[in-house]
């Protein structure tokens, strides 16, 4: 289990306070959820729409390419994660820096270290993700990607001595304006696309994302093909639940509807593995609007951070996500949950976590034959009873020292004579 | 009615205690239940391992018969419902039954100070008492059946037991269930109950090896306790 060791040592360092700390978004979260006296009802229609964009999705990409063309937005599709970054450098064969925000695609898709290869300089402009891109590190949270750091942390990046959290904002503000202006592109994702209107909508708290989208001269929105939502009254519902469940805001500081403009914009819609997940038995991780509820309400992602699920998309959402882009390497994420299904009961859409969680552990685990001998066992009274009988014969020593992973921080339950 | 008792494996090996009590209590609550001979295990331990199994025919099998089933604690209980076994429409975790069935206030004269672990899989898979997470109207199954003041952990979150998971991931097994240990034992309780024994077992393993004097009680012995007390009363 690579996961428990890692999450085992960032629980020892940061642990109790990233706790803490999620636990008390999770809370303003419950409060801001129980303003909405129709959230239960909210939920369900998130996930009805989700589960009818899912069932038509060609359809709604085809609405949603005519739509953005007709608003002068250059679309294209991307089947892979090379692809889109190979679009994306294609518009940027004379740039020498980009200013992106958050975008969880462009990790899925490596663009940074792609366009670093190429000799452009990327600019991280959310303050999380500008965090841990000059710590070297990768978010540990979708939408809190730096909630592994300390403002300690932050004041050693900057080179300060000053730790107060205000100033530090202000200090990265202030580098970060110079990024913006001297930017050849800039690049950002979407949370949400409007077929019918060929909108692109971006929320985010900084407003970094309407800088990227507004100073340099070129921008690009990379997305993936999930994202769309049929119409307007789709979206609202999605606004209403996105920042609530998130972070416990009403709604996020910016929501920017991107639709006809005389800016040059591109969009590029991104599969890499998607519809293919339409017809298997994980498709409904496809309705996942990356709310990051599951994330914050997870107690073992509480405890073990981020960081210790080595993929980009953490927690419960990633310990489904993750095996299906290397089954092998991520084998031990879906085990790394106690099925408490506090996830499930966060999620706006609705993603049935527990069962899904379970089928990716048969997903990734092989037949083990003493398994099928014990099956044997509890599939005959008679062999079970004599199981039993040496249960309650074996001297209590002999289980008290066999070494595992429960004697090792408790006592071993005594066997009833 | 034909009833029947589903006992899991590990209540059945482990707490015989837990299986007196029940069949006890349902006895003196007047319900004549079957407890078939033939079962074994619902086999949640397999699927949870992510191991396939056929054991589910094998329950669908002992208790198609049966009108209603009850079953010892909510965890395997509401595995059969999730997995979808035959039975998943007829069986109730014991607290849900006797709730379904009208009692109320079972335990109004039980002495000691109780605290008690409302389950993940009581709260949100068989909706005992609301979760914390959705935002419908406050109820508490479990605290109207006993009728007597319950003391409960500040949070509804897990205990970290999590079956496999204890296994896997023991340190933070542990931490967790450390956590939820001190945020029971705030209230000073005589006696820390619950419907599930898998998650007082992990409780209890924790308070043993950290020498917490506490006491740890099923939920059918309190009631029964309760019962007996009353009728020595009156």
């Amino acid at each position: 289990m690579k996961h428990y060791k890692l999450a085992s040592e960032f629980y020892k360092q940061k642990g109790q306070k990233h706790n803490e700390s999620l636990w008390a978004i999770r809370q303003k979260r419950d409060k801001a959820i129980k303003e909405v006296d129709e959230w239960e009802e909210l939920r369900q229609k998130a996930s009805d729409i989700k589960d009818n964009v899912i069932n038509n999705l060609q359809k709604y990409i085809d609405e949603f390419i005519e739509n953005a063309k007709n608003n002068n937005i250059e679309v294209h599709f991307a089947k892979t994660d090379k692809d889109h970054n190979k679009i994306v450098y294609s518009y940027l064969k004379n740039a020498k820096k980009v200013v992106k925000s958050k975008s969880m695609l462009t990790e899925e898709c490596g663009l940074n270290e792609y366009l670093y290869t190429k000799g452009i300089e990327v600019i991280d402009t959310d303050l999380g993700e500008r965090i841990v891109q000059l710590r070297g590190e990768k978010p540990s949270h979708i939408v809190l990607p730096a909630i592994h750091t300390t403002k300690e942390d932050v004041a050693e990046i900057l080179n300060e001595t000053n730790t107060d959290p205000t100033y530090l904002t202000h200090k990265m503000r202030e580098i970060l304006r110079g990024e913006f202006l001297s930017a050849d592109a800039g690049i950002s994702g979407a949370n949400f696309l409007v077929a019918n209107k060929g909108y692109a909508v971006v929320c985010t708290n900084e407003g970094n994302a309407d800088l990227g989208a507004s100073v340099p001269p070129l921008h690009i929105i990379s997305v993936g093909v999930d994202k769309i939502v049929p119409n307007m009254q789709d979206l609202g519902v999605f606004l209403r639940m996105l920042a609530r469940n998130a972070t416990g805001q009403k709604i996020t500081t910016y929501t920017s509807i991107f639709g006809k403009s005389e800016k040059k914009r591109v969009i590029i819609l991104v599969d890499n593995g998607r519809l293919d997940r339409i017809n298997s038995e994980f498709r409904d991780t496809l309705k996942c609007i990356r709310c990051s509820a599951c994330l914050t309400t997870c107690p073992v992602f509480r405890r073990g951070g981020g960081h210790s699920y080595r993929y980009i998309i953490p927690g419960p959402i990633g310990s489904l996500l993750a095996p299906l882009k290397d089954k092998e390497e991520y084998k031990d994420l879906p085990f790394a949950c106690t099925l408490c299904n506090s996830c499930e009961m966060v999620c706006p859409v609705k993603i049935p976590f527990s069962k899904q969680l379970i089928n990716m552990r048969k997903y990734v685990t092989k037949p083990n034959p003493i398994s099928k001998v014990a099956e044997n066992i509890l599939n005959n009274p008679s062999y079970y009873k004599l199981f039993s009988k040496i249960l309650h014969l074996t001297p209590q020593w002999i289980f008290d020292a066999i070494p595992n992973e429960w004697s090792k921080y408790k006592s071993i339950p005594r066997i009833p004579r | 009615m034909k009833l029947a008792l589903f006992i899991p494996c590990y209540v059945k090996e482990l707490y015989p205690n837990v299986v007196k009590s029940t069949i006890l209590l349902l006895d003196r609550l007047g319900y004549k239940v079957d407890i078939p001979k033939s079962q074994t295990c619902c086999g949640q331990a397999f699927v949870n391992s992510g191991q396939s199994t056929n054991l589910a025919k094998r329950m669908d099998n002992i208790f198609h018969e049966y009108d209603e089933v009850i079953g010892i604690g909510s965890s395997c209980v509401s595995f059969t419902k999730s997995q979808g076994y035959s039975i998943a429409n007829k069986i109730y975790e014991l607290t849900d039954f006797l709730y379904q069935k009208g009692h109320r206030n079972l335990a109004t004269n039980y002495p000691k100070k109780i605290a008690f672990h409302h389950s993940c899989h009581s709260i949100r898979h068989l909706a005992l008492k609301t979760p914390s997470e959705l935002n419908i109207p406050f109820y508490d199954k479990v605290k109207d059946l006993l009728g007597v003041e319950i003391m409960q952990a500040s949070k509804d979150e897990c205990c970290g037991f999590g079956g496999v998971y204890s296994l896997k991931e023991g340190f933070l097994s542990y931490v967790m269930g450390r956590s939820k240990l001190d945020d029971l034992l705030l209230s000073n309780p005589d006696v820390i109950s619950g419907v599930d024994m898998s998650c007082l077992m992990h409780l209890q393993s924790i308070a043993q090896k950290d020498n917490d004097n506490i006491q740890f009680k099923h939920i059918s012995e309190i009631i029964l306790e309760s019962l007996d007390e009353t009728l020595q009363v009156s």
